[in-house]
C-alpha cells in the first residue's frame, strides 16, 4: 500500500525532477520492452482488470490500522506480468492523482514505488514457483514482499528527498519515515492474504492465467502413472 | 518443498511484518487516516500513539480528496469504465483464444 501523500510542493525541486526523470527513465525501458518483446493478447485483458481493481482499492480507506488504503500492484504484478504492471502503475497514479489523491508531481516518484512492488512480486512469484512452493504461499509471499520493497522504496525517497516546511532535522525524519515504512509492513500482510486467495482461486479455475498450467499437467500426469 | 517449510516461512515474514506494522502503528500516532498520519510524522517526528487497530465504526470510506472535493461520481465513472473495459477485454479475448492459436502474440 505504500504510497506518497504529500502535497504539491513538499519535495525539493531537484528532488521532483529527479524522481520525474528516473520515473521516465523506467517507463522508457518497459515501453521498449513492450516493443521489442510485444505481449500475450490474454496479458493485455489480465492488464486492464487489474488496472480497474487497483485503481478502485487505490481509493477506498478499510478501517484497519488506523484507515488505510491497499494497491493490489502485488497482484496485478503477478497475474499481468512486471512490464504491464509498471504501466497499471502509471495509469492508476494518474487517474489518482487527477482526482486529488497523491500529488502530480509526485508521479514519478509513486510510479516508482508501485512499479517496484509489481516487479518484485512478479520474479518472486515465479521463483517461488520454481522451487515447488504451492500457489498460496508462493502468491502471498511474493505479495508481502514485494509491497514491503515498495514501502522501503518510499521511504529512501522521502528522506533522501527531504520533506519542505518540515522542522524535522534529517536523522529524525529518517525515524518518522522508518515508523511509516513499519506500518506499511504491517498492511503488506493484510494485502499479501488477500492477493494469495486470489491468484490461488485463479489458478484453481484458469491456471494457464497465473502461469502454473505446465506444473498442473505435471502433476496430473505424475499421478496416473502406475 | 516441503509444505510445512513454505508455510512456516510464510508465517515468520508475516510475524516480522506485523511487528514492524505494529511499531509503526504506535510510533507515528495511532488510529488516524492514513494520509493524515504520514503528514504529521512528517512535520512533527515520531510519538507514541495509541487507538484501535480495527475500527469498524469508521467504515469503509473514498479517499479524502475525492470525497470532500466532490469527486465522487467522477470516481465512480473511471472505476466503472476501467471494470467495463477490464471485462470487455476478457470476454474478447476469452473468445480470440478459443479459435485462434494459443500463443499469439500481438505487437
Amino acid at each position: 500500500m505504500a504510497h506518497i501523500h504529500l502535497g504539491e510542493g513538499s519535495f525539493p525541486v531537484w528532488a521532483l525532477v529527479f524522481w520525474t526523470l528516473l520515473g521516465a527513465g523506467l517507463l522508457s525501458a518497459v515501453i521498449y520492452r513492450v516493443r521489442k518483446g510485444g505481449i500475450k493478447t490474454n496479458q493485455i485483458a489480465l492488464a486492464g482488470i487489474g488496472a480497474a481493481a487497483s485503481f478502485a482499492i487505490f481509493q477506498l480507506n478499510i478501517p484497519v490500522w488506523g484507515g488505510i488504503h491497499m494497491n493490489l500492484t502485488g497482484l496485478v504484478g503477478i497475474l499481468a506480468g512486471p512490464l504491464l504492471g509498471a504501466l497499471i502503475a502509471l495509469v492508476v497514479n494518474i487517474f489518482s492523482a487527477v482526482l486529488g489523491h497523491g500529488a502530480v508531481g509526485l508521479l514519478g516518484a509513486n510510479v516508482l514505488v508501485n512499479a517496484t512492488e509489481a516487479v518484485v512480486a512478479y520474479y518472486l512469484f515465479k521463483t517461488l514457483i520454481g522451487m515447488d512452493w504451492d500457489v498460496f504461499p508462493a502468491s502471498a509471499g511474493a505479495a508481502t514482499i514485494g509491497l514491503s520493497a515498495g514501502a522501503v522504496l518510499m521511504g529512501v525517497i522521502i528522506v533522501v528527498s527531504g520533506v519542505n516546511g518540515s522542522a524535522l532535522p534529517r536523522g529524525d525524519l529518517a525515524v518518522a519515515v522508518g515508523g511509516l515504512v513499519g506500518l506499511n509492513l504491517g498492511v503488506a500482510v493484510i494485502e499479501g492474504i488477500l492477493t494469495g486467495f486470489i491468484v490461488q482461486f485463479l489458478a484453481s479455475v484458469r491456471p494457464d492465467l497465473v502461469g502454473v498450467e505446465e506444473r498442473e499437467t505435471r502433476e496430473e500426469t505424475t499421478g496416473v502413472t502406475a | 518443498m516441503q509444505r510445512w517449510k513454505q508455510y512456516g516461512g510464510l508465517l515468520g515474514l508475516f510475524g516480522v511484518c506485523l511487528a514492524a506494522g505494529l511499531w509503526g502503528f504506535t510510533a507515528t500516532g495511532g488510529a488516524l487516516p492514513w494520509a493524515k498520519r504520514s503528514a504529521k510524522t512528517l512535520q512533527r517526528g515520531v510519538k507514541d500513539g495509541g487507538g484501535s487497530l480495527i475500527d469498524l465504526g469508521r467504515g469503509i470510506v473514498v479517499a479524502g480528496p475525492i470525497r470532500k472535493n466532490g469527486l465522487m461520481l467522477e470516481y465512480g465513472v473511471v472505476a466503472g469504465v476501467l471494470v467495463v473495459f477490464g471485462i470487455a477485454l476478457y470476454v474478447y479475448v476469452d473468445r480470440y483464444r478459443t479459435v485462434t492459436e494459443d500463443e499469439r502474440v500481438t505487437r
